[in-house]
């Protein structure tokens, strides 16, 4: 057996929200029977962008905002891969918020977790776009992905979590999984995963957290229905946790890959049939 | 429609039939953008093909959709040329403005066509010898068939006959310019091209006089007749290169249209992204599963990409980025030609990584790089770029490709059974040429961490001083392993001249004729032309060193590529700078001009 890298212990403070998401991951990734040489883990930069270090697959470590195009990029060249991206509210929706926008529009076949506690930690505690008490700037709103998710109709699955339950966690991590290694689509899922250094948010989103999948009045297959309940619990101060939306919707790869994937097509049989291909388009240009 | 000669045949001045033959003519087709000014430059080069010329074809348009002034240019000659020759023989003009734009540069004898639907030509516009011939061309074709834009093959078919083509080969060139019309829309185009010949027989200009004579070109090779943005990507996927992601931007567009058509059936995927970071990082992603990747954009878009440039060359990702240089800075002039993007390419971004930046100088060339970079990315793990300029958008004449002589260089690429066998992997081991094995993503074994962090040869992150020098010096390697494979230099000219004429990518066709011309009034030079960019070789810092002086002729207000040359060693004092950035091309005259000067004040 080959030595690879040893998964080491993970950076986080002790009592760190992310403990319990990479726990969640592996637990999710055994569950499926997902190998960990044919995963590749994609994490951005800041305390979340440490997670594939400690998980054992293949993993890269994006610049700051860019772990989702990249994972589109590698989703895309290889099919035959899982591929799971990882970012944190700053990186995820600050710096790397375009890309969030055009991913839930594109629906590609990723898992994709945010890890947000509402700060930036690793910088030592600045305001991120989803912090609710900005000094800054009081009267802002805090940034809601899961009301962006529901209001672009080709999302397929959108869902949050909180670290404080972990069982909960652990389900939506699975379904979210399986979800993009079936192919359909992107499983986007937010983790409220408290900074107890520096936005110690543990009992207070604990309190607010409400549970959506037991509410019979919350439809998570029907979209207006699920905006509307959403926006009610957010007006009342409720954090909706969850299964928010599962759709049906084609998946970038379904619309961009054909029969052949650029990874497959990497063999001497089928270089012979592109060269051929080739020189057609080649005599297109004779004179 | 028949033909209707009496009121609408052009009152020729200065009438020349006597068939003057040529072997190289330049041709301008100007109007507002949306008249038809690059369809008609398009079907005269088709039909100057077929008999055997060489072409270099360029545009000069408005950054709009339609409207503002639109041309395009041509040249056809008996010898290769990638420049326009200095003055123009013939010109259609769809509106007074094209002829205020050509003005200066129409031959004493030249042809100017002109559509005189919008006004009488305003004296003292062309030269007194110049054969005029006005037409009301957008008048007849609304007149006649409901429609303006049918003037430009009405255009055409009086330039055919200027110009002594066969109704057969006038006809051909325009089923070929439009094959993909259905009949019906097809059929108008033809009656105006048989409107436009009539006018011309009522002029006296018929298939028996013409106005010039270009006789068949014996041809010896297989041509092909391609820009410089097609040529590279074609030599992207000919190399292997298999995903490509893009933002439009012009003048780099045409690269991702060409894959967009070309590559599914390769197994290849195009994603047009939400902007330029995402473009590249799209590209990444697909380069970390061994596909090879490539993205392609012009000075704007490459300032944006410049962090994931250099964490490709930190991370040791295979990239290749094409930059199709234009006129900054800034927006800058988004359709004008510059080559002003040398600093950002070979020294941009934040840190010291290895890169390796590559400059055609033609379209051969710009395949010949498309595939060498695809192979250099892979072999060095590193970012290689290429750096493009006016070939970009303009299309030449160029031998048919060879593609049986395109190799794959796989590199250090890990297969299973070879992972297998190691006792340990890391993915940065430290090696002697620097470069470290390569397991991707699927391969059972290799699990690895990639990152642009300082990391350790497992891919941990350190900051351990130790391993940051040897990471830093092992990335270095690279590139002095890599350096031998590198293109040269090409060297033209009279090698014993102690004078020097040094330059990159397309100038070299210009300053070869400016040389050419010199050299009637006894001036010699040694002409050099770098095609490696970064590292700068050893051959042109010795070219600059081995002449009394060199002039280095740049279309950059700053001097980049001067000031590259002196960074890297080559001898300041020896070198005059000529420079452009009106936003036009250099022109033979204008070198020689400037060559002179300098030349004679010493």
């Amino acid at each position: 057996m080959t030595k690879t890298y040893s998964t080491g212990l993970p950076i986080w403070c002790a009592g760190c929200g992310h403990f319990g998401v990479k726990n969640a991951l592996q637990y999710a990734m055994n569950a499926a029977g997902v190998e960990l040489h044919e995963t590749l883990v994609l994490a951005g930069i800041g305390c979340s962008g440490t997670v594939q270090n400690n998980i054992g697959a293949y993993g890269y470590h994006s610049m700051h905002g860019r772990v989702v195009p990249t994972a589109i990029g590698a989703s895309l060249a290889n099919p035959n891969i899982t591929v799971i991206a990882a970012a944190g509210d700053g990186d995820g929706y600050a710096i790397g918020g375009g890309h969030l926008v055009h991913a839930l529009k594109h629906n590609p076949n990723i898992l994709y977790i945010v890890m947000n506690n509402g700060v930036y930690g690793l910088t030592k505690g600045q305001d991120s776009p989803t912090q609710e008490e900005s000094s800054a700037a009081p009267d802002e709103c805090a940034f809601d992905a899961m009301m962006l998710g529901l209001a672009i109709q080709s999302t397929t699955f959108l869902a949050r979590a909180i670290t404080s339950r972990s069982d909960q966690m652990n389900e939506l991590m699975l379904r979210g999984l399986e979800h993009a290694r079936a192919g359909r689509g992107m499983a986007f899922i937010e983790i409220l995963s408290p900074c107890v250094t520096y936005n110690d948010t543990y009992p207070e989103w604990l309190n607010r957290a409400h549970d959506v999948d037991p509410d019979p009045d919350y439809d998570n297959g029907d979209r207006g229905k699920a905006f509307g309940r959403m926006f009610q619990l957010v007006q009342e101060g409720r954090i909706p946790v969850g299964l928010i939306y599962y759709g049906e919707q084609a998946s970038l790869q379904s619309a961009l890959v054909g029969d052949m994937s650029p990874f497959d097509s990497l063999n001497e049989h089928h270089e012979k049939a592109a060269r051929k291909h080739l020189g057609a388009v080649l005599d297109s240009y004779s004179v | 429609m028949t033909a209707k000669s009496y009121d609408l045949c052009p009152a020729v001045e200065r009438v020349r039939l006597n068939s003057e033959v040529r072997d190289d003519m330049t041709f301008m087709a100007g109007g507002q953008g949306g008249d038809g000014s690059l369809t008609v430059v398009a079907l005269v080069s088709r039909a100057l093909l077929r008999r055997g010329f060489h072409i270099y074809r360029t545009n000069n348009i408005a950054s709009r959709i339609k409207g503002g002034h639109a041309a395009a240019f041509m040249r056809a000659s008996s010898q290769p040329r990638s420049n326009l020759a200095d003055k123009i023989d013939l010109l259609i003009a769809f509106d007074i403005e094209a002829v205020e734009k050509a003005s200066k540069m129409l031959a004493d004898d030249a042809v100017v066509i002109l559509d005189k639907s919008r006004g009488a030509l305003p004296p003292g516009l062309i030269p007194d010898n110049a054969m005029l011939l006005p037409v009301p061309f957008s008048r007849i074709a609304v007149r006649d068939m409901r429609r303006d834009l049918f003037k430009n093959c009405m255009g055409f078919g009086l330039m055919g006959r200027v110009l002594g083509l066969s109704d057969e080969e006038i006809e051909e060139c325009l089923r070929a310019q439009f094959k993909k019309l259905s009949k019906a829309r097809f059929e108008p185009n033809l009656l105006a091209l048989r409107e436009g010949q009539s006018i011309a027989d009522g002029a006296g200009i018929d298939e028996e006089n013409s106005v010039f004579t270009l006789p068949p070109q014996k041809k010896t090779d297989e041509r092909i007749f391609i820009s410089g943005n097609h040529a590279t990507a074609m030599g992207f996927l000919a190399a292997g290169g298999r995903f490509f992601a893009g933002y439009p931007i012009t003048p780099a567009t045409d690269i991702m249209n060409f894959l967009n058509r070309h590559s599914h059936a390769v197994g290849g995927v195009v994603m047009q992204a939400e902007d330029e970071l995402a473009a590249i990082n799209l590209a990444i992603g697909a380069a970390l599963t061994g596909v090879r990747a490539m993205t392609a954009s012009s000075g704007p878009g490459i300032a944006l990409m410049q962090e994931s440039i250099g964490h490709c060359g930190s991370a040791e990702i295979p990239l290749v980025i094409v930059d199709c240089q234009r006129s900054g800075p800034s927006t800058g002039m988004p359709t004008k030609p510059e080559q002003s993007d040398i600093n950002m390419l070979t020294r941009g971004g934040n840190g010291d990584y290895p890169r390796i930046v590559l400059a055609p100088g033609s379209v051969a060339e710009s395949f010949e790089f498309g595939v060498l970079a695809t192979n250099l990315a892979r072999r060095a793990q590193c970012p290689v770029i290429l750096a493009l300029d006016a070939i970009c958008h303009d299309s030449f004449t160029t031998p048919k490709f060879d593609l049986s002589n395109v190799t794959i260089d796989d590199g250090k690429r890990l297969t299973e059974k070879e992972t297998e066998k190691l006792e340990a992997y890391k993915r940065y081991r430290l090696t002697e040429d620097g470069i470290s094995p390569w397991a991707v993503p699927g391969t059972p074994n290799g699990m690895n961490l990639v990152t642009g962090n300082e990391r350790d040869e497992w891919g941990r992150v350190s900051t351990d001083p130790g391993v940051r020098v040897k990471m830093m010096d092992k990335r270095s390697r690279k590139i002095e392993n890599v350096r031998p494979n590198l293109p040269k230099g090409h060297e033209w000219g009279d090698d014993s001249a102690r004078t020097g004429i040094l330059c990159v990518g397309i100038l070299e066709g210009v300053i070869t004729e400016s040389v050419e011309r010199l050299a009637a009034d006894g001036f010699c030079f040694h002409c050099h032309r770098p095609r490696t960019l970064w590292p700068v070789l050893e051959d042109t810092i010795e070219f600059v060193n081995s002449h009394e002086r060199v002039y280095v002729v740049e279309q950059s207000e700053g001097a980049q590529l001067a000031a590259l040359l002196r960074s890297e060693g080559a001898q300041g004092d020896k070198i005059i700078s000529i420079l452009k950035y009106d936003g036009l091309q250099f022109t033979v005259s204008e070198l020689v001009a400037s060559l002179r000067r300098e030349e004679d004040s010493r």
